[in-house]
């Protein structure tokens, strides 16, 4: 039993690890944490709710996990007043009126040759109806995801921002991966797909939905990670610049701002330095662009004051 | 494992990590996914399936470094040696049938001591110790199921037999086996008490009437109201969707009447989504409820954050809007700030109720319901019950609290029973629980 123990520790450690390096070809460096989640999600066949401050990559992780996992990502934007036929299905209902007309064109022949009205309606009863059928189904992004048959990687992006009835009735979905429809029944897909729900925390989430998924939080990440993902998505940046680009960006987050640039906007501030053909940082440049960084008036001009301060600490 | 698993559910749950049995299965699952080699891993993926929030995921991150702080790690060792597990349990059952306390603790194998500690423990039934002053007993009932009458004859031989050295010698043995059993109960006693000793005392605080709580407790205090408030919202921040017809909703209508061949046989509507209507509040800061109000302002507090719309005064001799301080600190700097602002001064309920009349003279309406948090005692001055009951009349409904038992209302310069009567409800209210009843009342029936 040891060693059994032993061998799953060690194997489930060289998947993460697998996971992890498969992250780094996409482009998405990740840290263990999140390997790990992804690996316990595949096995277990939970959904992932993912929280963190917003821009530290939570929408980011579900496309490069579609990447490596050459899947098809589909993804719901949520926004109050989102509905079901909007997320699951929706009838075709222009060519459901078409079906109709030509139905009632017909009527004619199926009932002609009957006599007597009980058998007319036997007839009708025995004529095959496809008014609700998946040919007048209008799959949205949840149907989509489960009915693929290759498995597809869903992405349920800002779950906070939907109803709580929306949450509700997201449960079927997340817990058997199966959708009911009343007037056709269950459809169900062949590999359940990879569900990613994403959070900003602007509303508690239900008990009900959070016990079904595995939670990850995803925090600002440290300055070493920092410089790794900036290496891998702005490779024409010198390293010295980066380096001091990064401390940058980590001080400033010590800074009491109303919101805190996040790891997308270091990306978006390296690239205008590499465009803006910049060796090395001094203030003045910062404060040309420091509205990459910082999204507020007042959070600029809480910066501005502490900007030589945290270059020299940058550089030491 | 299941039973280390268990046992740690058991302690998160403790410390207020809520966790069901589906999480249970998960964590499970995961643990035997990853295995238990990798302390990092481990804590990582059960923190994953365990731990659903920020506060929940500090405080299981605390209550797994204390619970596999050694036991656990120091026992699941073996693998290296390439022992089979079942070996060492059958050496440690043997030297424990033997009762061979001894040389157990002299072969110097702290694993096989540990391990044989532990079986000791759980068979007198140590994780049911509840209070620090059953650590002398569970320590003599663990050192007697591990052999502790041998080793005393053992001494009582020896002694007999005049072999001093002999007998210092197994005395030493048995102080320290005894400091060591002592070590591990006052530990056990220790992960599994302090979280459920805090949370008899937050039950019987939210008894206390609210004049009584003790400086020392207010901490705990402030906790159980935002546990309270917590509660509220989880349970009323559904939008209440009332079935008010609106306009025709034309899309659904269509589409529901296709199988009429579009005749429109049934009509659908829209719904109109009402919120909650809107809450007044006036909080007596005076002197005379000097011990009652920080509690008040904590709970005005709280219901802010549960109601949306929802204005806040506070009054000593005139009522000063505390709403937007609300909106802009957090409990403790609001409730300070308020009380600094408006509080201390002898009480005036007449002037401060035709202040309140003046700020809400726009704002009230059929919808609006009032809420006065205050001891009704005016210091002689007019009450102006006659604002009161233009209030009553133009309000939904008007709630008045009072932190005085019903028997003292009335007497003195209490103008109670004189508001009273233009009150929808007027209720004396001394504890923290009493004032949840009340607000959930309001929520539920209410609107």
């Amino acid at each position: 039993m040891a060693k059994a123990k032993l061998s799953s520790t060690k194997n489930s450690k060289k998947s993460i690890e697998l996971i992890q390096s498969k992250f780094g070809s996409e482009g998405y460096i990740c840290n263990n944490q999140i390997a790990t989640a992804i690996f316990l999600s595949q096995n277990l066949h939970k959904p992932i709710l993912v929280e963190g401050p917003p821009g530290v990559g939570k929408t980011e992780l579900a496309k490069a996990t579609a990447g490596w996992m050459n899947k098809s990502l589909i993804r719901l934007q949520c926004y109050e007043g989102l509905d079901e036929a909007k997320a699951l299905y929706e009838w075709k209902y222009g060519k459901q009126l078409l079906y109709t007309q030509v139905l009632k064109d017909k009527l004619n022949d199926i009932i002609s040759d009957t006599s007597g009205l009980e058998s007319s309606i036997e007839s009708l009863h025995n004529f095959d109806d496809i008014f609700f059928s998946d040919k007048f189904l209008e799959p949205r992004p949840l149907l989509k995801a489960v009915s693929d048959d290759e498995g597809a990687v869903l992405l349920i992006d800002e779950i906070d921002k939907s109803d709580d009835e929306f949450e509700a009735f997201l449960l079927e979905i997340l817990s058997d991966y199966q959708v009911s429809i009343p007037e056709i029944g269950t459809i169900e897909g062949k590999v359940k797909p990879i569900v990613f729900l994403t959070s900003n925390n602007t509303r508690e989430i239900g008990d009900a939905l959070k016990r079904r998924c595995l939670h990850l939080y995803i925090p600002f990440p440290d300055a070493k990670l920092e410089e790794q993902i900036i290496a891998s998505r702005v490779p024409d940046i010198e390293k010295n610049l980066k380096t001091e680009l990064v401390n940058f960006v980590q001080n400033l987050r010590d800074l009491d701002l109303k919101k805190l640039p996040s790891v997308a906007e270091t990306i978006d501030w390296a690239k205008s330095l590499v465009l803006l053909n910049v060796k090395s940082l001094d203030a003045n440049l910062v404060r040309e662009t420091l509205n990459v960084l910082l999204k507020f008036q007042s959070d600029i001009d809480a910066a501005d004051s502490e900007i030589e301060a945290m270059i020299r600490k940058g550089n030491a | 494992m299941v039973d280390f698993l268990r046992d740690f559910i058991k302690v998160l749950r403790l410390s207020d990590v809520r966790v069901s049995s589906s999480e249970t299965i998960d964590a499970m699952k995961a643990s035997s996914l990853i295995g238990l080699e990798d302390k990092n891993l481990l804590k990582q993926s059960l923190s994953q399936s365990l731990a659903k929030s920020m506060r929940e995921k500090e405080i299981f991150a605390d209550c797994f470094d204390n619970f596999f702080k050694e036991d656990f790690m120091n026992i699941d060792n073996p693998s290296e040696e390439e022992i089979d597990e079942k070996t060492i349990f059958d050496e440690i059952h043997e030297s424990q049938s033997n009762n061979d306390l001894e040389s157990l603790f002299k072969t110097s194998d702290k694993t096989a001591l540990m391990t044989s500690l532990a079986n000791a423990a759980s068979e007198v039934g140590l994780k049911d110790i509840k209070l620090f002053t059953q650590t002398g007993m569970f320590t003599r009932k663990i050192l007697e199921s591990m052999g502790l009458e041998k080793l005393n004859n053992d001494i009582f031989q020896a002694s007999k037999e005049g072999k001093h050295n002999r007998e210092e010698d197994l005395k030493e043995v048995r102080e320290r086996i005894r400091l060591e059993i002592r070590d591990y109960v006052e530990h056990q006693l220790k992960l599994r008490t302090s979280e459920s000793g805090k949370q008899i005392r937050e039950d019987a605080l939210s008894q206390v009437r609210l004049s009584q709580v003790d400086k020392s407790d207010f901490v705990l205090m402030t906790g159980i109201v935002r546990k309270m408030a917590k509660r509220l919202i989880a349970l009323h921040s559904r939008k209440k969707r009332k079935a008010n017809r609106g306009v025709l909703d034309i899309r659904s209508t269509l589409r529901v009447n296709q199988q009429y061949e579009g005749l429109l046989f049934k009509t659908l509507w829209k719904r109109k989504k009402v919120d909650r209507p809107k809450v007044i509040a006036l909080c007596d800061v005076s002197g005379s409820v000097a011990n009652v109000a920080r509690f008040f302002l904590m709970f005005l507090y709280s219901l802010s954050e549960v109601l949306p719309n929802i204005r806040s005064f506070a009054f000593s001799n005139q009522a000063g809007e505390v709403t937007d301080l609300f909106g802009a600190k957090d409990i403790e700097g609001a409730a300070a700030e308020t009380l600094i602002l408006h509080g201390g001064g002898s009480t005036d309920y007449g002037q401060s109720l035709s202040d309140l009349e003046g700020f809400i003279e726009n704002d009230i309406d059929r919808k609006t319901t009032l809420i006065i948090l205050g001891d009704g005692r005016s210091n002689f001055g007019d009450p102006r019950t006659d604002i009161l009951k233009s209030l009553h009349e133009k309000s939904k409904r008007i709630i008045f609290l009072n932190p005085e038992p019903k028997t003292l209302w009335g007497t003195g310069d209490s103008e109670m029973n004189r508001y009273a009567p233009y009150c929808h409800k007027a209720k004396a209210c001394s504890s923290l629980s009493d004032l949840e009843k009340v607000v959930e009342d309001l929520l539920r029936y209410s609107f």
